[in-house]
């Protein structure tokens, strides 16, 4: 009983530490410039990702968790960064600046004012529950949903857009290994799928563009507004 | 079985689509697939009538009557633009461009298969799936004329729609932890109802709203519309017909599907829709005066019109939940009707500006004939079935005792009208500048627009028996 | 409480004779990453030797500032070290006179001086340098702040030998995912405040692009050796701090015997010289950052620090 506690105790950091980190590479995504550098983040934060579906997976002594932590693997650490950077031109990653809307220190400030709100958004829900793995999973899920969108939102180039959409992702996964590890496998498979058809058809449409407009900065793509 | 079928059908044609065979093939395949697609509809529909639902896979694949109303809009819809496009595909794209086209019919094909399966698949995690699709298949539709204007709007759209859709995503996940909390029942439409009293308040709460606000940007609600005038007016016209006659509809369907779970609550969600609905109806009401694209026109009129679905769907009770329904089957095939005339009108004239088309009549009588049609029909003028819809959520808006909400609605209405027929009077009467050459329709585009006509006059005056028990039936499922 | 005198001036002692071995260390390992020999690794005190028996040279306009500052450079980091465990995991005879804020200040006080001194001698690169130097120091204050209200707040105290007994006991507490996540906050820290790269680049020539090297730029003889000597006491401190409070709290003398006091001396050495190998492979695979984007590397600690806390918060 002990041992099994000490175990317990055990994971509960570990998952803790994976949480902690995944949270820091959501904040990477606002704060970095390079193109390139932001891929690597999301490559890692995925790998945290499947880090904590696998801890969450010796906790529950479950299988299917391990099957979620390597098509998590799969498709957003191997799969999607190879697919973008192949559809995307090499040039696009070797740019070094991203014009932001707003500076990075703005954003990161800001970003905290998210994670914040992260934590006020899911403590009604625990309430409910004593798991530690969702005290941590669930609140650091909704940052990492929030930081993405964030990103999403001030970065004006189309491989971060991509990028902080997928991180979105990973941010509800994240919450989404604790508070229904046992979602059926079939359910988990199309979402790998979809995630994956997501990089596809962004990855394409950052070709055309670039084809039409000699450029990546969506951004400045700004001819439909209301006048 | 009949659902497998319905989804079987668009993915098997959008096979036939890709193959590199004969020129005529692609179009004919879609246009056969989406006329059986409807036929199977209309028998899925009927059967709901008689025995409540239809299963294929028990927890997975099911509609009740509310899904298989849903099911013959997409169905209808898909028919009309699908004839549709026959005559304006081969007007757009050039003869020698035979890939292209072949291109254009199979994604017509998955996006027309992507929004079948919203209304057919009853898990809510498929659903979200499906909802998603709805947005990664279309995509390439709305970049489909190439140009950089296209390209924006494609970007625009994938970017918030996904967002949306990620946000969705972290409510339905808390909607099932809820479920496993109160400890019974699949986690399906019919399954969340029943288990919603043991599902602790905040979690419906928090759920609901990370839906709303996720789907919502699908829907086009007021602040993050911003995308779906731009994808909507730069699509391809029948393509513009399914994203703003039934694919935000069949977005909207997944939130209102969600009211009878949420019944329970002290701060119902009643207040946020019509929040949400009223905000978006009256921003859409005044951007309809100013607009300069004919096509942005209707699709700002979507946006209101969501918002009035939207308000409706926030009254609550019976008799607002099927003026809902009504107003959402009155668009559907009011706002298809009128974006196939929009085709027309752009295959006659050749831009979408507002300002430079004058005395389309004089051009051609078809275009302009369907445009006017379509326009007071869209805008809520009495003959027609959008009137119904809106007469019958204004007179539930004031018998629950929403006067002043309803009667801003009803002045965003008229405002909204104003605008709308203020543009098209322009464009369809008027001295033309010069003396133009009139120009034919191909007859595929008359046929189409022909078809689709039907509806939006007979649901006017009078709605059919059996689509009058589905709307019943709809509305009763909402009320729990 | 004679033994307890007699331990803290050891570790004072000590402080100030390893100090310039360990930057002769640092700058050697440098040079060999670099493919070049390198000067020895005792060069540092031939430096401080040779300056002590030069001439100093004071400028007319300097006032007593200038002449002070080498002393209170000099000794600030001997007050800090008197209250830190350097070679003892228990607290001796001054450790209660000053928590880790209390050491910070008392490290300000001396880049106080220093650059006061430097806007005094009216060398245009001092005044430049120093107003630099200020601004990292602005920038890194609040970090600085919240680091160590994380820290006592994961720990529940801020007297730093308190806080070092908290990770190992019990020892799940050192894989606390807050701990983990205040090293790397900390170790972005001691970076910009030591002016170590990629904040600063110590070993650069170019006075328009220093920060904290042109503030002693006036200095000479006396003067210059205690500036030198004071700011590599500093950083063995700072480096003492990191090492023995967050990082790897063992290897510390437990007894109160002299011989386990001397067993901690190499031992201590041993830890400071893997952190300056790490520092050394941080230092050559980054390049100086622009003036401004020293605000996003702050920011960056700044925003690590808050991830420990919030992860602590959440972990209940």
């Amino acid at each position: 009983m002990t041992d099994l506690q000490a175990n317990t105790e055990l994971l509960t950091k570990l998952n803790g530490l994976a949480a902690g980190l995944f949270l820091l590479t959501a904040f990477g995504m606002i704060a970095m410039r390079q193109v390139l550098a932001c891929l690597k983040l999301f490559v890692w934060q995925s790998i945290l990702l499947a880090a904590s579906a696998t801890i969450l997976g010796f906790q529950h002594s479950s299988v299917h968790l391990f099957v979620v932590a390597v098509i998590t693997v799969g498709t957003k650490s191997i799969l999607i960064p190879w697919l973008l950077v192949r559809l995307v031109s090499q040039e696009a990653y070797a740019r070094r600046e991203i014009s932001q809307v707003l500076n990075i220190p703005t954003s990161l400030l800001l970003g905290m004012a998210l994670v914040i709100l992260a934590y006020f958004a899911s403590s009604p829900l625990l309430g409910a529950s004593q798991d530690p793995f969702v005290r941590m999973n669930l609140p650091v899920g909704t940052a990492g949903v929030l930081l993405g969108a964030y990103a999403v939102v001030v970065r004006r180039e189309a491989v971060p857009q991509v990028i902080g959409l997928l991180a979105m992702e990973n941010g509800s996964f994240l919450a989404g290994i604790c508070i229904a590890p046992d979602l059926p496998i079939i359910a988990e498979l199309a979402a790998a799928f979809d995630v994956l058809i997501i990089a596809l058809v962004m990855g394409l449409l950052t070709r055309r563009i670039r084809e039409r407009t000699g450029m990546t900065v969506v951004g400045k793509l700004a001819s439909l507004k209301e006048d | 079985m009949e659902l497998l079928v319905v989804l079987l059908v668009p993915a098997l044609s959008a096979i036939l689509c890709v193959l590199p065979i004969g020129g005529g093939l692609a179009a004919l395949s879609t246009v056969v697939g989406c006329l059986a697609v409807f036929l199977i509809s209309i028998h899925v529909a009927l059967t709901t009538i008689t025995r409540g639902h239809v299963i294929a896979f028990p927890g997975w694949i099911s509609c009740d009557s509310f899904g298989a109303l849903i099911l013959l809009l997409v169905a209808f819809v898909g028919l009309t633009t699908s004839i549709f496009s026959l005559g304006y595909i081969r007007r757009v794209v050039p003869q020698e461009r035979e890939g292209k086209k072949r291109r254009y019919y199979a994604r017509f094909n998955l996006f027309l298969l992507s929004m079948l399966a919203v209304p057919a698949f009853s898990h809510l995690a498929l659903v979200w799936i499906a909802v998603e699709l709805t947005t990664l298949l279309s995509v390439f539709l709305v970049s489909f004329e190439d140009t950089s204007e296209a390209l924006e709007a494609a970007w625009k759209y994938v970017v918030l729609t996904c967002m949306g859709a990620a946000l969705a995503l972290v409510g339905i996940l808390i909607l099932y932890w809820g479920m496993k909390i109160a400890g019974r029942g699949d986690f399906t439409w019919s399954g969340l109802i029943v288990a919603s009293p043991d599902i602790p308040g905040p979690f419906l709460q928090t759920a609901f709203l990370f839906i709303l606000v996720g789907f919502g940007t699908k829907v086009g609600l007021v602040p993050v519309h911003t995308w779906l005038p731009d994808a909507h007016s730069q699509a391809p016209s029948p393509v513009c017909a399914l994203l703003s006659g039934i694919e935000t509809t069949t977005v909207l369907y997944t939130i209102i599907r969600l009211l009878p779970a949420l019944q329970g609550l002290s701060h119902g969600p009643g207040s946020w829709l019509m929040a949400a609905g009223l905000a978006s109806a009256g921003t859409a009401a005044f951007l309809l005066l100013q607009v300069k694209d004919y096509k942005r026109l209707f699709a700002f009129s979507t946006v209101e019109h969501m918002g009035i679905i939207m308000f409706a769907a926030g009254i609550g009770g019976t008799s607002a939940y099927y003026g809902a329904n009504l107003q959402m089957v009155a668009h559907s095939v009011t706002k298809a009707f009128c974006f196939l005339a929009a085709g027309s009108t752009l295959l006659v004239v050749g831009h979408r500006e507002i300002a430079s088309v004058k005395g389309l009549i004089r051009v051609s009588r078809p275009a302009a004939l369907a445009l006017l049609t379509g326009s007071l029909a869209i805008a809520g003028a009495p003959p027609f079935a959008v009137f119904l819809g809106e007469f019958s959520i204004l007179k539930a808006g004031i018998q629950s005792g929403q006067e002043i909400p309803t009667v801003a609605l009803a002045a965003f209405i008229v405002i909204g009208f104003c605008g709308v027929m203020y543009h098209v009077n322009r464009m369809v009467f008027g001295p033309p500048d010069e003396e133009e050459a009139k120009v034919r329709l191909p007859g595929s585009v008359l046929v189409a627009l022909g078809i689709s006509a039907i509806p939006v006059f007979l649901l006017g005056g009078y709605v059919p028996g059996i689509l009058e028990e589905m709307l019943r039936l709809a509305a009763a499922s909402l009320g729990r | 409480m004679t033994e307890k005198i007699l331990f803290n001036v050891v570790q004072v002692l000590v402080v100030m004779l390893v100090s310039p071995l360990v930057k002769g260390v640092l700058n050697r390992l440098k040079e060999a990453v670099q493919s070049k020999r390198g000067p020895s690794i005792f060069q540092p005190y031939r430096d401080i030797w040779k300056l002590f028996h030069k001439d100093e040279v004071i400028s007319d306009s300097a006032t007593w500032i200038f002449r002070l500052t080498p002393y209170v450079v000099f000794i600030t980091p001997v007050f800090v070290a008197l209250l830190i465990p350097v070679l003892t995991g228990y607290p001796l005879f001054f450790a209660f006179m000053g928590d880790m804020l209390g050491g910070g200040f008392i490290l300000a006080l001396g880049g106080f001086f220093a650059t006061l001194a430097a806007v005094d001698a009216a060398n245009p690169y001092g005044a430049m340098g120093a107003s630099r130097t200020r601004m990292v120091g602005f920038l890194a204050e609040p970090v600085f702040m919240i680091v160590f209200f994380t820290v006592s707040f994961v720990a529940g105290s801020t007297i730093p030998y308190i806080v070092h007994k908290h990770w190992v006991n019990p020892p799940d507490n050192f894989f606390e995912p807050s701990h983990v996540l205040l090293m790397l906050a900390f170790l972005m820290l001691i970076i910009a405040e030591a002016g170590r790269l990629p904040v600063d680049n110590p070993s650069g020539h170019f006075e328009l692009a220093m920060i904290d090297e042109s503030k002693g730029l006036e200095y000479s003889g006396r003067g210059a050796a205690l500036m030198k000597w004071g700011a590599s006491m500093k950083f063995l401190v700072l480096v003492c701090i990191y090492l023995n409070v967050v990082v790897t709290p063992w290897g510390l003398a437990q007894g109160e015997s002299l011989g386990e006091l001397l067993l901690a001396i190499p031992l201590v050495f041993l830890k400071v010289f893997v952190f300056v190998v790490v520092l050394v492979v941080i230092e050559s695979s980054l390049a100086k950052l622009r003036l401004f984007r020293i605000t996003e590397f702050l920011g960056g600690a700044f925003i690590t620090s808050v991830a420990a806390m919030i992860t602590r918060l959440l972990e209940g």
